[in-house]
């Protein structure tokens, strides 16, 4: 009955919808066809001094009607004879000329050198850079390109202020973590609209799921026109999603008037990994298995015997070679390739930007890949003479392709055979390819890992995303506009995993055996899987906006009012199979044993407005405000309203700050705002009831789906509050060649969800109490960015460096009870810095190592207890830790903390870009760095033999260890790391500040040498313009992290996952 | 004119993307049911029973926990090295057990209330027996939280909190220990006539019972259980040099209480016996015999020795990778997991030979001057107990139609320094003769996968076929009540009673399955050691062996942390082919190496006296004054 109910309000939802969509397609047909408006033709020629200007724009004043100067610095335009013309360019004073009924206005625009007529885009409008009174930083299209990266996100590393980044996992589609000062996922807009939606990580497959990020990720780069990053109070006008800052993409428009301009770029290149462990030989292997045996006073005969051994060191008799599993599971430069072709342009009416582009990126690992096409179609249409009409499309296609390894990730086992393989074993039985050997781990044998042998995985994503606005501007300078977004991802992945055999060959017989003696069951893999996921994202986005601005005397005014809603359903669709043979892909009901079907849902609505008042452009003002609501609340607590305001003084505008030579310009900015987050809560824990299916049994052989109670509701929660204070200043010095900004900032949240415990609400009660809004923080800061340019002769030279600095500081934490006082310094967040105490995975509590055992006898007689048994585990070679508190024993009470987050975003980001160009030739250098961030070693990059397999080869060439492994008497031989034992149980291994490195890296992200070819050579093929370059990304670093060598940007302790690429390109850009 | 049309269009525009829906916010979820819903449908009702059956607590089961069974003397942990810490667990932590799942019992007790008060179009013939049922689980999760934690609050009700910010009025007290064990007997009679969804009645008769929803032979199967517990506490705690007391009586029972427990748990264990429903399952020799016993804990079909079971089904997907994680490396279907959890000969010593010796292994001659030397590898194991073959694979079980291949590799002789080389390997090769050096079931010192003990589990590893891979796993059930430890209840209370022929009756019918002959025990032979020592083997890894050690109050001298004990220390049995040219009196012969540690076993295992009581959790002490500290803790 519910089921039918649902079903029929989605089908009824879905007509709505196209009902709604086939009255706007009728409306704006017929709009379409009406009359125009009679005007008059005029033309004319734009200069500054000698040279001719392009790209100026030419409005008419008061209307949407515009055109660009040609490469001649010619225009023409239609104009009522009455009109206005307005001329703008960026590094010029805005000219305003009546038309006064001339057909031929030739101006002369005056240089303003410094770029502040540059308009930013912000929120719901776009503003004059000289008045912006927020911390935004921006980026343009030329400087994103620099980076010839896979996702966009990779493109920004290194380039403004503000954000900072990690790369824990870069396998081709996989994005950059970014986040704007520290303070978590920012709000992804694009072209206007906000896109965030579900998770932003990924699934078990390591697939995306269709979030606001992965929309961000997956744009074409050479798409994208700026990107603004939203800081502080400016964002606020996004509400309760922009708590984290919000990152605004604009892409490419054409501009009325303008000649058609073809333009087609592409790069081909090759990757590598920037770093990743080695597998030792097999005869440091065997000698590893050997001292292992010895140091675990077991006779190490028993495990090899010494002639044996000897043969492993020579290596020279059959079945004693050594196979590097490294070269045997990835492959040396790999190809990434990428092409894209635009046009672009505008005829006195409409405008157009369509481009196509597609990358092509293949996997270090054999047979993986990874596509993407994107197509962009941006259109925009005079529809009448104050009403425009605007579309975009936005298609994309991407594919990954991947080995079917069995198990979950399929990046995973590849890179987990690197050191699950023992350098002993062959891939190939009697090393003959025709049979897979049956290796004691026969499913991470790379010989498995192709297409025909062990199965395959196909992801792909089509995703649409239509935006259509109508704009209608009233002559009294107010505008109103609808704007409407459909976002449809869908997501389709297939896999299948074959069933194989492996074999083992028999010296005395010769014979290749597939089975043990006496057994009915093949080696290699019996466990066929085929899968199925389906996953449709609909993303629903409609907004309405008032936008005013008017100039009266002085006194500049604009306003903007609005209201918006959006909704997001992702649901998702898995069917599961055993599939009776390896040949036939299709599914077949007798065979499927899986069914799941998962849904969720987001939806949220808000009320804007923002007013800007300055004087002569000198005090400015802004005030903003939301109102916001979400579904995530119970309804008395789902609205919530969110002001801000900040101001600005430009003080040299000021009369008598023109006697201060060295200042061409500088401001100083004040803001203050307030934001909403969800936190803390999930989607419909307001209601109570039972959560259907929860848990099963199977009741007298009848399978009886389960039905859970839900538990309390949550109903006293609401936003958490953001209040983001920032102080900054704008300075242009030394003739605009030296450029700054610089930031100080705290944005402080208060209602952090957390439980009201003082209540000593009886544990027998069997609830705990729900989540209020209780808890401080605060997250402080300081950034900042210096661009310098000048021309020495003929090199044009620019510089620019940035520092972002954030980390979260704990404020208040509600009513904290602690047992002792050790434990409030272990768990206490109370006016801490987040990621070093408190109780989450992020603190880093270990032992400090203040030295080694050199020898039995100063075991013996050390009076510390390291290893709890009186230290009859430790061995020359083994971490005497710190007895802080002097009780003669190592425990927990002996941990400080060491480190700071790990896994998370560095604390300081820095970056830096430096360019020189001369006569065509030019040269871009980007920097990118990090510090504050600590990375633990785990698993394989800490525990020997991990998973039975083997280790690092530096584990077990740099240790201590006896000079006969045999005897175990023999002296010892000191080294890096300790003497050698299996599995993790020995206290060498526990978290200590051996094991964990407070991690600072430079890395030299890019470096472009570039050359424009001259135009008299390419003028014969009708190019207009046609550069070439090379390009290198993460060339090399400077860090810490090369001792374990593993890529600093890595989280995952084991260092088992994709690093980053050293990539070299070869590329072009030409324009006709 | 046109302006204002245009006005209108962006108007008619606007306001066709916010007509669709009233209020934008207020979404419907698609997988939460209304209290109306559930409280008015026997369907949902026992939809939300299936919920809470799938929750009832165990240290071991197929799905959740089942690594537990490699924490104790019976096993070990031969599986993935992120479980390593299984072999060395220095000492049991004050909280291992620990157990307070009032959430559990809060829900509960909200459907009892709700069921009530909500379910209106319910008849109350129709609401008993959930109502029953919903009894029969509280007092499952109190027998749970009493045997772990002690005496503990007994909530019978909703204890709702009123957010006026002091919740004092909700502090309950510890009930005592007999108090808890009392309650749980109480409930059990209650409604044990009223649990009527887990039988078939036909005109007044019950025609069939369930062995996976409550019925009143399951309710007396556990109050059996309970009340050996309590009894065996009274007991043997109080003969203890300092019993283990709190001055309030929520730990330790006073020892004048035992008889009366043994009492109940004898005339409960009864009821089940004498009814008609239960029946060992047997075979004639040797293999039939190892086979019934197997299928008695392992096959769901023509099984009466079930009294209650967790259940599972492939089909829908509703199955466990027990059999993938633990079926002996050999006969293994998948190429990642096998072997995991691998017996100790501690455990397998515990299977006395049919004939009534004791079940050490000769793996020596009488003078201990040289091995025993055996024609085949199972030669050692001929005559045991038909259920050692039935719960555990040694060299040269057949299991899955294939002889298991289990060696640790050849014995050389070194005729100059008269003795042995032992030569090792990876596993499945083969010697420089030819012959097997390393089976293909191992067993390996430090390989993982493979067994370290030199044996593996046959208890509730399935046969069918594709049931080790990960893809199909397997359905096999867990146990909860089997007629057998019914029957050792009976014995053992029956015993402590003084009632000897009772005694013997209950246990000789275990053991007779098992290949013992009849009246193998008599009144001379039965000791507690005797029906100790039965319950470790008829019930090893059925989640007993801990419980027992601790009711009995001999956990913290069988697991004494010494590494010179062979019980606390893990063992392994290594068989060896010796070649020995020349001598065909040993020469291909097979001879076995005892280890009294196994290669990956470090700690032995140490059961002190703060572990007969779960520390009681710092936050369960935080939010309630009223609750006191266990012993030592």
């Amino acid at each position: 009955m519910k089921h039918c109910l649902l079903k029929r309000e989605f089908e009824s939802r879905i007509r709505d919808h196209s009902i709604q969509l086939r009255f706007l397609f009728i409306t704006v047909l017929s709009i379409f066809c009406t009359a125009v408006f009679a005007q008059i033709p005029v033309a004319g020629k734009v200069t500054s001094g000698d040279s001719v200007l392009t790209n100026v724009t030419v409005q008419v004043k008061g209307t949407g009607v515009a055109t660009q100067t040609n490469s001649a610095g010619e225009y023409s335009i239609n104009a009522a004879g009455t009109g206005t013309l307005v001329f703008s360019s960026v590094g010029f004073n805005t000219l305003e000329v009546k038309i006064n009924n001339q057909s031929s206005i030739n101006v002369q625009l005056q240089s303003n050198n410094v770029q502040l007529t540059d308009v930013v885009v912000v929120g719901y409008s776009t503003q004059k850079k000289a008045t912006v009174t927020g911390a935004v930083s921006s980026i343009s299209s030329k400087d994103l390109v620099t980076t010839p990266s896979g996702t966009t996100s990779g493109a920004l590393v290194g380039k403004v202020q503000g954000i900072t980044t990690r790369s824990p996992d870069s396998r081709p589609g996989r994005g950059v973590n970014i986040q704007i000062r520290n303070m978590g996922n920012p709000l992804f807009v694009i072209d206007g609209v906000p896109y965030t939606g579900g998770s932003t990580g990924v699934t078990g497959f390591g697939f995306n799921q269709g979030s606001g990020q992965d929309v961000f990720n997956t744009l074409g780069l050479e798409d994208i026109e700026s990107i603004t990053i939203l800081k502080d109070a400016s964002a606020s006008i996004y509400g309760l999603r922009a708590a984290n800052g919000v990152v605004l993409v604009t892409t490419k428009k054409g501009k009325k008037g303008e000649q058609p301009k073809i333009q087609a770029s592409g790069y081909w290149g090759f990757q590598n990994f920037t770093r990743y462990p080695k597998p030792p030989s097999a005869y440091t292997h065997q000698l590893a298995t050997v001292e292992a045996a010895q140091n675990a006073g077991q006779d190490p005969s028993s495990v090899l015997t010494k002639a044996e051994l000897e043969k492993w060191r020579l290596g020279t008799d059959s079945g004693y070679q050594s196979y590097d599993y490294f070269k045997l599971v990835t492959r040396p430069n790999v190809p990434q390739k990428y092409i894209s072709a635009s046009a672009t342009g505008g005829t006195n009416r409409s405008t157009y930007y369509v481009s196509l582009s597609h990358l092509d990126q293949d996997a270090i690992l054999k047979d993986f890949s990874y596509q993407r096409t994107n197509v962009q179609i941006n259109l925009n249409t005079q529809l009448a003479n104050r009403l425009q009409l605007g579309t975009q499309v936005s298609l994309r296609r991407e594919r990954n392709f991947n080995i079917g390894v069995p198990g979950l990730d399929d990046y995973f086992n590849p890179f987990l055979s690197i050191f699950s393989m023992w350098p002993t074993e062959a891939p190939y039985a009697n090393n003959n390819p025709k049979y897979i050997n049956n290796t004691h781990n026969v499913n991470v044998n790379p010989a498995t890992y192709t297409k025909d042998i062990t199965g395959w995985i196909e992801e792909l994503w089509h995703t649409m995303d239509f935006k259509m606005n109508l704009q209608y501007d009233f002559p009294f300078g107010l505008q109103a506009k609808a704007t409407i977004n459909y976002n449809y991802q869908n997501e389709d992945f297939d896999g299948m995993e074959y069933t194989y055999p492996a074999y083992i060959y028999n010296k005395s017989t010769g014979n290749y055996e597939d089975r043990a003696v006496g057994s009915t069951i093949p080696y290699g893999n019996q466990n066929p899987w085929r899968e199925k996921h389906k996953r449709n994202v609909i993303s629903r986005y409609a907004q309405f906006t008032l936008n005013y601005s008017k100039q009266l005397g002085d006194h500049n005014i604009a306003a903007v009012a609005g209201y918006e809603r959006s909704d997001y359903e992702n649901s998702y669709f898995v069917v599961h199979t055993i599939p009776s043979n390896n040949y036939i892909p299709l599914m077949s009901f007798s065979e499927q044993d899986i069914l799941q079907d998962q849904w969720a849902i987001e939806a949220r609505a808000g009320y804007i407005g923002r007013l800007n008042y300055n004087y002569k452009q000198k005090y400015l003002l802004e005030l903003l405000g939301r109102y916001d609501g979400s579904y995530l609340y119970e309804p008395d607590h789902r609205w919530g309203f969110f002001s801000g305001a900040s101001a600005g003084w430009r003080i040299s505008e000021e009369k008598w700050f023109n006697k201060v030579r060295l200042i061409n310009d500088l401001k100083l900015r004040v803001s203050y705002g307030e934001t909403g987050s969800e936190a803390g809560i999930n989607a419909f824990d307001y209601l109570p009831g039972y959560t259907y299916p929860n848990g099963s049994s199977v009741l007298d052989g009848v399978y009886v789906i389960g039905a859970g109670p839900r538990g309390i509701p949550v109903t006293n929660l609401s936003w958490v509050l953001n209040r983001t204070m920032n102080v900054g200043v704008d300075i242009a010095l030394m003739n605009n060649k030296i450029t700054g900004q610089f930031d100080v900032f705290e944005r402080r949240r208060t209602g952090v969800p957390f439980g009201k415990y003082d209540v000593l609400l009886p544990s027998e009660v069997g609830y705990g109490l729900p989540n209020e809004n209780l808890n401080k923080d605060a997250t402080r800061g300081i950034e900042g960015i210096v661009n310098y340019n000048n021309k020495f002769g003929a090199v044009d030279f620019t510089a620019s460096v940035n520092a972002s600095y954030a980390r979260n500081w704990s404020i208040y934490e509600y009513k904290q009870r602690f047992g002792n006082s050790y434990n409030e310094y272990r768990t206490s967040n109370q006016k801490r810095l987040a990621g070093v105490t408190g109780t989450g995975n992020n603190n880093a509590f270990g032992y400090t190592v203040i030295g080694r055992f050199t020898s039995q006898e100063q075991i013996d007689k050390y009076p510390v207890n390291i290893d709890g048994q009186g230290n009859r585990t430790m061995l020359p070679g083994d971490f005497i830790y710190k007895d802080y508190n002097g009780d003669n024993i190592i425990n927990d009470l002996d941990r400080t903390a060491i480190g700071y987050q790990r896994g998370q975003n560095p604390f300081l980001s820095f970056g830096s870009t430096v360019t020189a160009g001369y006569k065509g030739i030019s040269l871009t250098v980007v920097f990118a760095g990090g510090a504050l961030q600590s990375f633990e070693n785990g698993v394989e990059s800490k525990i020997l033999f991990q998973n039975n397999g083997t280790s690092p080869h530096y584990f077990f060439e740099d240790r201590w260890h006896r000079a006969d492994p045999y005897d175990p008497n023999s002296e010892w031989i000191p080294g890096k790391y300790p003497a050698i034992r299996r599995g993790n149980t020995h206290i060498n291994y526990q978290l200590s500040d051996f094991w964990l490195t407070n991690i600072t890296y430079v890395r030299v992200r890019n470096i472009e040498l570039g050359y424009q070819i001259p135009k008299n050579i390419i003028a014969r093929f009708g190019m207009s313009a046609l550069r070439i370059y090379a390009n290198a990304t993460n060339l090399f670093t400077i860090d810490n992290m090369k001792k374990f060598e593993l890529d600093p940007e890595i989280t995952s302790s084991g260092g088992l996952v994709y690093p980053q690429q050293k990539l070299i390109t070869f590329g072009f850009n030409v324009s006709f | 004119m046109k302006r204002v049309y245009y006005i209108g269009f962006v108007f008619v525009f606007s306001l066709s993307l916010f007509s669709c829906k009233k209020d934008w916010l207020q979404r419907q979820p698609k997988n939460i049911l209304t209290d109306e819903q559930v409280w008015n449908d026997p369907k949902q009702l026992t939809g939300l029973i299936a919920n809470y059956y799938n929750r009832l607590p165990t240290d071991m089961g197929l799905d959740g926990n089942w690594r537990n069974m490699a924490d104790y003397d019976d096993a070990m942990w031969s599986g993935e090295s992120n479980n390593e810490g299984r072999n060395n667990i220095p000492n049991y932590p004050g909280n291992r057990w620990e157990y307070w799942d009032y959430g559990f019992i809060r829900d509960i007790n909200l459907s009892i209330e709700k069921i009530n008060e909500l379910g209106t179009s319910l008849t109350a013939a129709q609401k008993k027996p959930f109502l029953a049922e919903l009894r029969f689980m509280r007092a499952w999760i109190y027998f749970e939280l009493v045997r772990r934690m002690g005496g503990v609050p007994i909530v019978t009700s909703q204890l709702i909190y009123d957010y006026s910010g002091d919740a004092s009025s909700l502090r309950k007290p510890r009930a005592k220990e007999s108090e808890v064990y009392d309650f749980v007997a109480s409930e059990l009679d209650a409604i044990k006539d009223d649990l009527t969804n887990g039988v078939t009645i036909n005109g007044g008769v019950i025609t069939a019972v369930s062995v996976t929803r409550a019925n009143k032979f399951i309710a007396m199967a556990l109050k059996s259980r309970a009340m050996l517990y309590a009894g065996s506490i009274a007991k043997y705690n109080s003969l203890r040099a300092v019993p283990i007391t709190t001055p309030g009586g929520e730990v330790g029972i006073p020892a004048n209480m035992a008889n009366t427990y043994y009492q109940k748990a004898l005339d409960a264990a009864k009821e089940v016996i004498n009814s008609p429903w239960y029946q060992l399952k047997s075979g004639v020799g040797p293999v039939a015999g190892a086979t019934a016993y197997y299928e008695a804990t392992t096959k769901k079909s023509a099984n009466k020795e079930f009294v209650f079971i967790k259940d599972y089904l492939t089909a829908k997907d509703k199955r466990h990778t027990f059999t993938y994680d633990n079926i002996v490396r050999g006969v293994r279907e998948d190429n990642l997991s096998s072997s995991q959890v691998t017996p100790s000969v501690s455990l397998v010593e515990a299977f006395e030979y049919t004939d009534g010796s004791p079940g050490t292994l000769r793996t020596r001659n009488a003078g201990n001057t040289d091995y025993i030397y055996y024609d085949k590898p199972e030669d050692i194991f001929a005559g045991k107990d038909y259920r050692l073959n039935g719960s555990i694979i040694y060299p040269n079980s057949v299991f899955k139609g294939s002889t298991i291949e289990i060696q640790a590799g050849v014995k050389v002789w070194n005729a100059t320094t008269s003795t042995y080389t032992n030569v090792e390997g990876a596993i499945g090769t083969v010697y420089t003769d030819g012959k097997t050096l390393v089976g293909s079931s191992g067993p390996h010192r430090s390989n993982q996968d493979v067994t370290n003990t030199g044996f593996a589990l046959r208890k509730f590893i399935e046969e069918g076929s594709l049931t080790s891979t990960r893809g199909v796993r397997s359905d096999n059930p867990w146990i909860w009540i089997r007629l057998s430890e019914v029957l050792l209840n009976a014995a053992e209370a029956a015993f402590e009673l003084g009632q000897i022929p009772d005694a013997l009756n209950y246990v000789n019918r275990v053991r007779e399955r098992a290949g013992f002959g009849p009246n193998s025990l008599n009144a001379g032979t039965l000791t507690l050691a005797r029906l100790q020592n039965e319950r470790r083997v008829e019930l090893c890894f059925e989640d007993h062996r801990v419980w027992d050690l601790k009711r009995w109050r001999i956990a913290d001298q069988v697991w004494n942390g010494q590494a010179n004990n062979p019980i606390a220390m893990v063992g392994a049995l290594y068989m060896y082919r010796v070649v020995r040219p020349g001598d065909p009196a040993r020469d291909g012969k097979y001879v076995f190496d005892k280890l009294d540690k196994a290669p990956r076993i470090i700690s032995p295992r140490w059961f002190q006296e703060r572990n007969y009581y779960t520390f009681i959790p710092q936050s369960v002490l935080d939010n309630n004054p009223l609750i006191v500290r266990n012993p030592f803790q």
